[in-house]
């Protein structure tokens, strides 16, 4: 199953948020509670750590770049090979994750 | 160009003129360690020190007051005011020492203090989002200052901490959470100096802070329909940029006047009027709060405060011919 990880919809009233790096490549497992990346709302950095294992297959954004609540960064897959769609498509699975403040 | 959150366009132009001039010292509610109230402080107290990055108590008249003497004797304070409401605290040392100080002594003394207060509306109700910059524009020597996009905040911000006579310097709570481009290297954007956002020759339509945010709106939809709007950011409302508003009324023939503070006695009511003095025939209207205080609730709020359906409403009446001609 591919997923995508999700910057989430409601997000405070953050309006844009920007990626401060990526904690995995492309191409790494990721365990349950592995941080996965970081991004930065006007008011906190946010840690996002994945709660389902899978590998992180390809990302969306690099460091530094922009994004809106509801951008999809990055598809995983549960399993390590497993065939990615083509860039029209769009996995209907969202990654399961828990988000840090600080 | 490098896009920045706004409170970091802030924090940049502070580290630079703090770095650049050692009399710039800043004093206001957790802006030390805490890094202030939108973050816009963090790493100046580690930077700087204890000596130039002051907290100060719960006390607005005093904290003005303070910045007033301090600036009068030599330093360039920036004393920050959480919310513009409670500058309403600190307006006898701004007003009557800061603004008077250079006029009572034949311009021998001046007091170079630098107010940064955040308006506007958001959910905090009636004591706590009002706009009452226009109350500021009344007082001679006083140098207001409310940009709408995070490179002004940085250029006038520094613009400010320059600047000869007092400065209350105006930002937005909404103004907060967006991005915005920033020059790479150091720009200043003059006081007096307004901004166009985007074309138009129907009508002209001026706001400030964040109410440009919504004018801009405001004219997609107008374009929807047809109608070209133009759109000036006034960024200073004293002095006020009167050649670029007069050039751009001149062509539209119809100048419309946005604000979120009161209608009544607003900077809508004393633009329309200088412009009118000097575009004759020109068309002129003007939309601001409605007279109630700032309401909590999110749906009383919008309804008090211009919303985007609302200008658009305000241009087709105007254009239509019912405003004064």
């Amino acid at each position: 199953m591919i997923r995508k990880l999700m910057i989430p919809k409601e997000l405070g009233d953050s309006v844009e948020v920007r990626l401060l790096e990526w904690c995995k490549a492309e191409g790494d497992e990721v365990k349950v509670d592995d941080a996965v990346l970081e991004f930065e709302t006007d008011k906190a950095v946010v840690l996002v750590s994945a709660k389902q294992s899978g590998a992180l297959r390809r990302c969306f954004f690099g460091a530094g770049d922009w994004m809106k609540p509801g951008d999809v960064a990055a598809w995983l897959s549960d399993l390590p090979n497993e065939p990615l769609p083509g860039a029209e498509e769009v996995p209907e699975e969202t990654l399961i994750v828990d988000f840090e403040t600080t | 160009m490098s896009r920045l959150f706004f409170r970091e366009a802030l924090c940049r132009a502070m580290n630079e003129e703090m770095a650049r001039d050692p009399r710039v010292i800043l004093l206001g509610q957790d802006i030390a360690a805490h890094g202030g109230s939108y973050g816009e402080t963090r790493g100046l107290f580690e930077r700087f020190g204890a000596a130039r990055v002051r907290n100060t108590p719960v006390a607005e008249a005093a904290t003005v007051g303070i910045a007033a003497g301090a600036a009068a004797a030599g330093l360039r304070p920036l004393a920050f005011i959480t919310y513009l409401d409670f500058l309403m605290l600190g307006l006898d040392p701004l007003v009557n020492y800061a603004a008077k100080l250079k006029f009572k002594s034949a311009g021998q003394l001046s007091a170079p203090l630098v107010v940064k207060a955040t308006a506007g509306a958001k959910g905090q109700g009636p004591t706590h989002a009002q706009s009452i910059e226009s109350w500021l524009m009344n007082v001679p020597g006083l140098t207001v200052l409310a940009p709408s996009t995070a490179g002004d905040a940085y250029g006038l911000l520094k613009t400010a901490l320059r600047a000869p006579g007092p400065v209350v310097f105006i930002d937005h709570k909404r103004l907060f959470p967006l991005g915005g481009a920033v020059p790479d290297r150091e720009e200043l954007v003059a006081a007096g100096s307004a901004a166009l956002r985007r074309d138009g020759r129907h009508v002209t339509i001026v706001a400030h802070s964040y109410m440009c945010v919504v004018a801009l709106e405001a004219a997609e939809l107008l374009a929807a329909r047809g109608i070209e709007a133009e759109v000036i950011d006034l960024r200073s409302l004293w002095p006020i940029d009167w050649g670029m508003l007069a050039d751009s009324a001149r062509r539209t023939g119809h100048a419309l006047f946005v604000e979120e503070g009161q209608e009544v006695c607003g900077v809508g009511a004393e633009l329309a009027f200088g412009l009118r003095e000097r575009v004759a025939g020109l068309c002129v209207s003007r939309l601001g709060a409605r007279r109630a205080p700032v309401a909590a609730s999110a749906v009383l709020e919008a309804y008090t405060i211009p919303q985007a359906h609302g200008i658009v409403e305000a241009a087709l009446r105007l254009l239509g011919g019912a405003a004064r001609k």
